[in-house]
């Protein structure tokens, strides 16, 4: 056993912050919102750097990287609030593993792809199909891919390029893929637990930094329980949420029958844990915090979209005793 | 490909990526632990429903566990060797713990002696005490309780008044301590107390260990909010203590006290700790009690259940986590205290799930087959998000050392004792 990650891992994730730090904010998630800017740093940058083929095999032009090495660099995007997701990436990795080509286009960034839930014919909300070209969907459990008519909304979070799309042309991939499809919903709600991790962690660490400073009657605030104990609790939820996604992402490489009850707990975990924090940011600042020109807000949206995203917290609870009640915790 | 520009690593030791599967030397050692509790199944106590109708009775059974367990190397894991410990690793201890509850095996009786009297003893005892009294501890020869909180100074642990006055080679005390877990039990403890009242709070402390069958020590159980009566009162009339039982310089308690408490959130948070009731039982009781409930209660049942099981998984692999980090040569630092934090957190959802599945039962009357352990359970949580540190207390320790929030205003930290904190 070893649950803490190794050196490779730590510099990986060190290499992320720097690259996610240079190349996308929070004041570039503002931008998304007021309609600006496309969500940075956007898919070209995310191919260059590799980061859209973490998962995908070498022989296809990925790194063939393990979904924990995915995770840990999605942590770093989560964290400034990046876009696209990488759990496009991750999705869309498992669901071409019998299509070498697309997946090659998926790494080296040249199809703008995006994962439809619902029905094909007229999707649910999907995650980065706003500006996508090329759209797989399941479609009566046969995997298919193709073009779309994309009608995009008025999100509450920019970042997540949602968009409801209708399937205009459609290629079969794969038939009798339902399975395939759980699997690659099941690695996505592992990454973006692991985007909610780091994004949770930096608004705990915006109101740390906050507390330390403002004052009020004649103390800091961070010195009054009430204060201190709510940024405790937001980061207590955290820590213990970066060990759920430790195991989910280990369960999605290495134990397979696993994956399904550790992506529910860690994807469920990372909604309540990711909204209390951002809750706990906007209430430590203040009427400042509930600003538009405060970043605290932006981490707020994200919360609130990607809890209801990949399924919400009520599913994967039910989810997580359903499996268990079916002995999956051995 | 832009090239990414890598900050030179701060590299420990090699470190092996994130695996929660045994290696093969763990595998290893878990089948050798898994064949000895099979071969020695029948000398060992199971836990099962009712089981402390019995109390004495009950007693001298875990003390015959642990016996045969420390017998066969499995209690006191990570203890040197030289005071009858095996020198092993924290994952080893971890799955000693994770093969005993599997095995059914309860809680051993000396819990408290092992996971923080022992280790208190090992770091600030005499070698005479040491070869004493560690390697008795071990096989419950001796069973050993903590003499910290009083009636006035739970919390504020360093306001406690119970005296021990120098006369000659022995000590004198007086005074009166409480909610001493096992102490109606034990044979020995270790006892803080105030030996200077002129100076500050934390610096007039000294630590002893007390031989709980002394001239003028009384115990008197307290029932607990569960029914069971697993703490205590203890009284010290004039009870004389041999200056060679001193854990520590005098005026040094305080410090001695550190160990036992950072052992002690250590040994409550950590894996393998079975506050409330575990992620497998819990699922094992759903299992049962599902089909019994209407459609509508299952499906708000089965959010419960979720709902606690994924807050004691999470509890359980950030226990991991930390184990990993001692492993490396960490030591218990504050974050210990997160541990206790969310292992109470997860008990009390635990323990209410449980409850809820119960149906009417839960309200009209258990039936008798093991479901008062869940009421029990929940009985009993109240008491752990009190017991070794409450959440309030710990939740001050996080923010303040670990999130480096400025303190709370302490204004009789550094005033004498005497002088009731005023300077």
């Amino acid at each position: 056993m070893n649950f803490d990650l190794s050196d490779d891992q730590r510099d990986a994730a060190a290499g992320a912050r720097a690259f996610f730090t240079g190349s996308a904010s929070p004041a570039a998630a503002r931008a998304a919102l007021e309609g600006t800017a496309a969500p940075a740093p956007g898919r070209k940058a995310l191919a260059d750097i590799g980061f859209l083929g973490i998962t995908v095999p070498e022989s296809a032009g990925g790194a063939g990287g393990s979904v924990l090495d995915l995770a840990v660099v999605a942590e770093q995007g989560g964290a400034v609030l990046a876009g696209p997701s990488l759990v496009t990436a991750a999705r869309a990795a498992v669901l071409l593993e019998g299509a070498p080509d697309l997946a090659a286009q998926l790494a080296d960034g040249s199809a703008a792809l995006a994962v439809l839930d619902g029905p094909v014919s007229g999707s649910a909300p999907s995650v980065d199909a706003a500006d996508a070209t090329l759209f797989l969907g399941l479609d009566d459990g046969v995997l298919v891919v193709g073009e779309g008519e994309v009608v995009p909304g008025a999100p509450l979070d920019a970042t997540r390029g949602l968009a409801r799309v209708r399937m205009t042309s459609r290629r079969v991939l794969a038939e009798d893929a339902a399975q395939l499809w759980a699997r690659a919903r099941q690695v996505g709600a592992v990454v973006m637990a692991a985007e909610d991790l780091g994004a949770a962690d930096r608004a705990v660490l915006m109101g740390v930094d906050y507390a330390q400073q403002r004052e009020a009657f004649g103390r800091v605030i961070g010195s009054y329980q009430a204060v201190k104990h709510m940024l405790v609790d937001a980061w207590v939820g955290v820590d213990q949420l970066r060990s759920l996604v430790w195991w989910a992402a280990w369960a999605a490489d290495s134990a397979p029958a696993e994956l399904p009850l550790a992506a529910s707990a860690a994807k469920a975990y990372a909604a309540e844990v990711f909204e209390r924090a951002a809750e706990t940011v906007v209430q430590v600042h203040g009427g400042i915090g509930f600003t538009w020109e405060h970043d605290a807000h932006l981490y707020w949206r994200r919360a609130k979209v990607d809890r209801l995203l990949l399924g919400d917290a009520a599913e994967h609870l039910d989810a997580v005793a359903r499996l268990a009640v079916a002995g999956a915790l051995g | 490909m832009t090239a990414v520009t890598l900050p030179p690593s701060r590299r420990r030791r090699e470190v092996l990526p994130v695996d929660f599967d045994d290696t093969a030397e763990e595998a290893a050692y878990r089948a050798r632990v898994r064949a000895t509790l099979e071969e020695r199944d029948a000398e060992l106590l199971h836990v099962r429903p009712g089981q402390s109708a019995d109390a004495r009775r009950y007693e001298a059974e875990l003390r015959a566990t642990e016996r045969v367990l420390a017998e066969a190397g499995l209690v006191g894991v990570t203890w040197p060797q030289e005071y009858g410990g095996q020198g092993g690793t924290l994952v080893q201890q971890a799955i000693v713990a994770q093969e005993l509850a599997r095995a059914r095996v309860p809680t051993l009786i000396n819990h408290i002696g092992i996971g923080m009297c022992g280790p208190t003893v090992i770091a600030h005892g005499s070698d005479d005490q040491r070869q004493r009294y560690l390697a008795r501890l071990l096989r419950a020869d001796d069973v050993w309780c903590q003499l910290f909180s009083e009636p006035a100074s739970g919390s504020d642990l360093a306001a406690l008044r119970t005296s021990a006055v120098r006369d000659g080679e022995n000590w004198v005390v007086n005074g009166q301590k409480v909610w001493t877990t096992l102490a109606h039990v034990a044979d020995f403890g270790i006892l803080l107390t105030r030996t200077d009242p002129e100076r500050p709070k934390h610096a007039g402390l000294t630590m002893f260990v007390v031989d709980m069958h002394a001239p003028g020590v009384t115990v008197r159980p307290l029932r607990q909010m569960s029914g069971d009566a697993g703490f205590n009162e203890v009284f010290f009339d004039d009870v004389r203590i041999p200056d060679s039982e001193r854990l520590g310089e005098p005026g040094e308690g305080w410090r001695v006290a550190l160990t036992t408490l950072m052992n002690e959130r250590v040994a409550i948070g950590g894996a393998g700790s079975d506050i409330g009731q575990s992620a497998e039982a819990l699922a094992a009781h759903a299992r049962d009690r599902l089909p019994a409930l209407g459609a509508e209660q299952q499906v708000l049942a089965r959010q419960a259940v979720g709902r606690a099981l994924v807050a004691s998984l999470a509890t359980r692999y950030t226990g991991y986590r930390r184990f990993t980090t001692l492993s490396q040569g960490g030591v218990p630092g504050p974050e210990a205290s997160a541990g206790k934090l969310g292992g109470t957190a997860a008990a009390r959802l635990v323990s209410d799930a449980g409850v809820r599945l119960l149906g009417d039962d839960a309200v009209f009357g258990a039936t008798g087959d093991g479901d008062e352990t869940w009421q029990k359970a929940a009985a009993y949580v109240p008491g752990v998000a009190i017991a070794g540190g409450t959440d309030q207390v710990l939740r001050n320790i996080l923010g303040e050392r670990v999130l480096g929030l400025p303190p709370e205003p302490r204004t009789d930290k550094s005033a004498p004792f005497s002088s009731g904190g005023r300077r």
